[in-house]
């Protein structure tokens, strides 16, 4: 007899979202199938537009209703700002926004709305809120998410997409590559074997994975990518056509792509502009030409005119510029464009007809188009979900996913030394060891970077920090070892220690870019509107989600593996069981995390049994020298055969 | 000593079966993937990412043959890497310098056919040592050496092939 979990409600529907720079949206998995989940009035994309016009956060269409009215205040893409510096270059692109520049302070960009500092973080939390109510809306109780980043996405950016969906109250299951996530809707769809590589083109971003399917796994083999090119991209051509057309805006010769603002230009005009230009891109998907009215600052109006063919022509350093990206994909992943068995398009950008024509153009193929290519990032994530809940068909299916760019730390001369390469499959860790420069050298400074450059400057800055306390040697003799983790998630932590003296020094990384857990959790509290009160209410259904989970998979693995269980174990695992329900009951959060800290401790040595069973048994269970014996056989069959 | 052998469930050798060694990294995956126990407990959570991290970074050092090489020389106490290992011979150096200036030359005159015929030389010579390195009785310090000659090939290859890229387009 199996123990029964105190369930008044439902089980906790885990839920699938695809965080969008033009549009999101949440989807769940129901009678084994995925399916997005609209809002009220049945809409499924919920543009990714945040307004504080009004003193009230407004998300989504009425909040796109404000952006001409409110540019400043409206935040339209917010993602193409999610893990950059108040330096970045994409603060100073067309846009109607005003920054924050208070020196000091420059690890986050800050939009400066009605008096206020908000950092994207926030903004998408906003995002992230509005699809959590209407997933609960929908579903009586949300379990976790899975919510999908840009393959590309570098570690400041993911970790930034974390702590939105924590600072929305959302469990994160996994952060999810949309490629990857994109591949998962279809190939449990179509059950092909074979190679595929995804291109999405999306709002704000571009990816390429080349993955390979077999039984079941879903393999990648490399992933490229602009985590700063997308549809966006085309707007903003057309916007500058339009506006070189009013003559409001003209290229200087020497500098093709400095342009001369009119003043004329206010934030009010440039989204007004930018809005249309999306217009037009959408009107060129299918027709051959398309005409738009301009306002005029005195009342009339203007017709600015743009065809396909002049629409192909803005666009195409754009699409040369992803062409690059999946050339170096596909030399990664060693393949030649007749190996493939299918090209997927992904992201609403696919629809242009000249993106799909340079795609079959490229790979040799024509491109798949099965599934909604708005909704197929989010119906993956749910499948994923599902797949991460312990539902669905988890014991076939797996996704191995990999670093999209190195890993490496400074070393003399501000030269890069990887240590974990790009396309490198995660979980994974790896070992650098270097030595001190100069003699009696007591710290020692470690500087983690992201990029395929080989000079720092030319690398992402990810964290900085100092391993102190080395023993006084002569220049060389001392030993440190920094070690890299990177988890399923793609999220980086590092550490180091010196090894002559053996002992470990913990460190604090400081983040280059984004947010520290204080700022986070300083946030959280702001957030909400009774402060620690609201807090301690949500530390409970938090730790009542994560005890609801881990009660769930006990028993699992006490009914699949009752054969490893020692005498009396059984017993004091069901008095924790018990002892953890008990606490769910109750409103301490404390006593809940106690409770699953007891239910691990007694769990501790059946778990590590469990493993080893499921490792034997995924070699087959052999022994090394059966193995060399089979090994022999089968050469000796090939031998043959030749 | 992090043994990607035993990790992999393969004998330790050189000339592993690479194709045993895929299928048993697939099947460790599915079964250790952290995706797996999403729903474990923190032990469990914490156990799962660090052997699914080991079997990667197993098959990582598998299947590349300067990397195995190098496991198997660690695996019996020999240090590797260009300052553990002896200083290579004058007169490798001299032929890879050779080497080295030919690929500039075929570079210069945008010979693509002498590019592929300097690669297919020293990936002979590369073949050779992954011969000797195969039928090893032992990995002890005499045979250390193979090691640097081969990231010496290694990275010629690299060099050609981006050569190659560049005289494509």
């Amino acid at each position: 007899m199996l123990f029964e979990i105190h369930d008044p409600k439902a089980a906790p529907k885990p839920i699938g979202i695809d965080l969008g720079t033009t549009n999101s949206l949440v989807a769940c998995v129901r009678n084994e199938k995925p399916v997005a989940i609209a809002d009220c009035n049945g809409e499924i994309l919920l543009p990714s537009v945040v307004s504080y016009a009004e003193g009230d956060t407004v998300v989504g269409t009425p909040a796109m209703r404000l952006a001409s009215e409110h540019p400043r205040e409206t935040i339209v893409s917010v993602k193409r700002f999610m893990g950059r510096g108040a330096d970045d270059p994409e603060t100073r692109r067309l846009g109607p926004y005003e920054f924050d520049d208070s020196p000091g302070d420059v690890n986050t960009v800050r939009f400066r709305v009605r008096g206020k500092s908000l950092t994207p973080v926030e903004v998408s939390a906003d995002i992230l809120r509005e699809l959590k109510s209407r997933a609960e809306d929908e579903l009586d109780r949300v379990g976790g998410a899975v919510i999908t980043v840009p393959a590309y996405f570098d570690d400041a950016q993911r970790q930034a997409t974390k702590d939105a969906a924590r600072l929305a109250g959302l469990d994160v299951l996994r952060l999810l590559n949309e490629p990857t996530a994109a591949a998962l809707a279809y190939g449990l769809q179509s059950k092909k074997n074979g190679h595929f590589v995804v291109y999405d083109l999306g709002g704000g971003t571009f990816d390429v994975t080349v993955l390979f399917l077999e039984d079941g796994v879903f393999q990648v083999k490399s992933t490229g990518g602009d985590s700063q090119l997308g549809g966006d991209d085309m707007d903003r051509a057309i916007a500058n056509e339009v506006l070189e057309q009013l003559g409001w805006l003209a290229a200087e010769k020497s500098k093709p792509r400095q342009l001369t603002k009119s003043p004329k230009l206010t934030p009010a005009v440039v989204r007004l502009v930018l809005d249309q230009a999306r217009g037009m891109k959408h009107v060129l998907t299918t027709k051959d030409v398309v005409e738009a009215e301009v306002p005029l600052p005195d009342g009339g109006t203007r017709v600015v005119r743009i065809t396909r063919a002049r629409f192909d022509e803005l666009i195409a350093p754009l699409l040369e510029r992803t062409g690059v990206a999946c050339k170096r994909a596909m030399k990664d992943a060693g393949l030649k464009t007749g190996e493939l068995d299918g090209v997927i398009l992904v992201g609403g950008a696919t629809r242009v007809p000249a993106v799909r024509a340079y795609v079959e153009k490229m790979f040799g193929k024509e491109p798949l188009v099965d599934v909604d290519p708005d909704q197929v990032v989010a119906l993956g994530a749910a499948v994923q979900a599902d797949l991460l809940a312990g539902e669905g068909r988890s014991d076939e299916v797996l996704l191995l996913d990999v670093i999209p760019l190195s890993l490496g730390i400074e070393v003399g001369g501000g030269v890069v030394d990887k240590i974990l390469p790009r396309n490198t499959t995660i979980p994974t860790s790896a070992r650098g060891t270097y030595t001190t420069q100069q003699d009696n050298q007591t710290g020692f400074e470690v500087h983690v970077v992201q990029g395929e450059r080989e000079m720092v400057a030319d690398c992402r800055s990810l964290a900085r920090f100092t391993l102190k306390g080395i023993p006084p040697l002569p220049a060389g003799l001392a030993r440190l070892e920094v070690t890299f983790r990177v988890d399923a998630d793609g999220i980086l932590s590092v550490n180091a220690k010196e090894t002559t003296t053996g002992i470990e020094q913990s460190v604090t990384v400081k983040p280059t870019y984004g947010l520290d857990d204080e700022t986070v959790e300083k946030m959280l509290m702001d957030a909400l509107d009774h402060g620690e009160d609201d807090l301690l209410k949500r530390r409970v259904a938090e730790g009542r989600v994560e005890a609801q989970r881990i009660l769930l998979a006990t028993n699992k693995s006490l009914e699949a593996d009752a054969d490893l269980l020692e005498p009396g174990e059984k017993g004091a695992i069901e008095t924790a069981m018990r002892g953890l329900d008990e606490a769910c009951r109750g409103e301490d959060p404390r006593k809940i995390q106690n409770g699953i800290d007891e239910l691990d401790r007694v769990t501790k040595s059946f778990a590590g049994r469990r493993m080893n069973r499921a490792i034997a048994r995924a070699i087959g269970g052999r022994k090394v020298d059966e193995v060399n014996r089979e090994v022999e056989h089968a050469k000796g069959i090939e031998r043959a055969h030749e | 000593m992090f043994d990607p052998f035993t990790i992999l469930g393969l004998p330790r050798r050189f000339d592993v079966d690479l194709r045993a060694a895929e299928k048993n990294h697939r099947e460790l995956s599915r079964v250790l993937h952290p995706d797996k126990y999403a729903g474990g407990s923190a032990t469990e959570r914490r156990e799962a990412l660090t052997k699914a991290a080991d079997v990667n970074e197993a098959w990582r050092i598998l299947r590349d043959p300067v990397r195995r090489a190098e496991a198997l020389f660690q695996l019996e106490g020999i240090a590797v890497g260009e300052t553990n290992e002896p200083k290579p011979d004058p007169e490798l150096l001299m032929e890879v310098l050779e080497k080295r200036e030919a690929l500039a030359d075929a570079k210069n005159e945008r010979d693509v056919d002498k590019v592929r015929a300097l690669e297919a030389e020293v990936e002979a010579r590369e073949k050779k040592i992954e011969e000797t390195l195969a039928s090893a009785k032992s990995f002890d310090g005499a045979l250390v050496a193979k090691l640097g000659e081969m990231r010496f090939y290694r990275r010629f290859l690299e060099e050609a092939s981006a050569v190659e890229e560049e005289l494509a387009g």
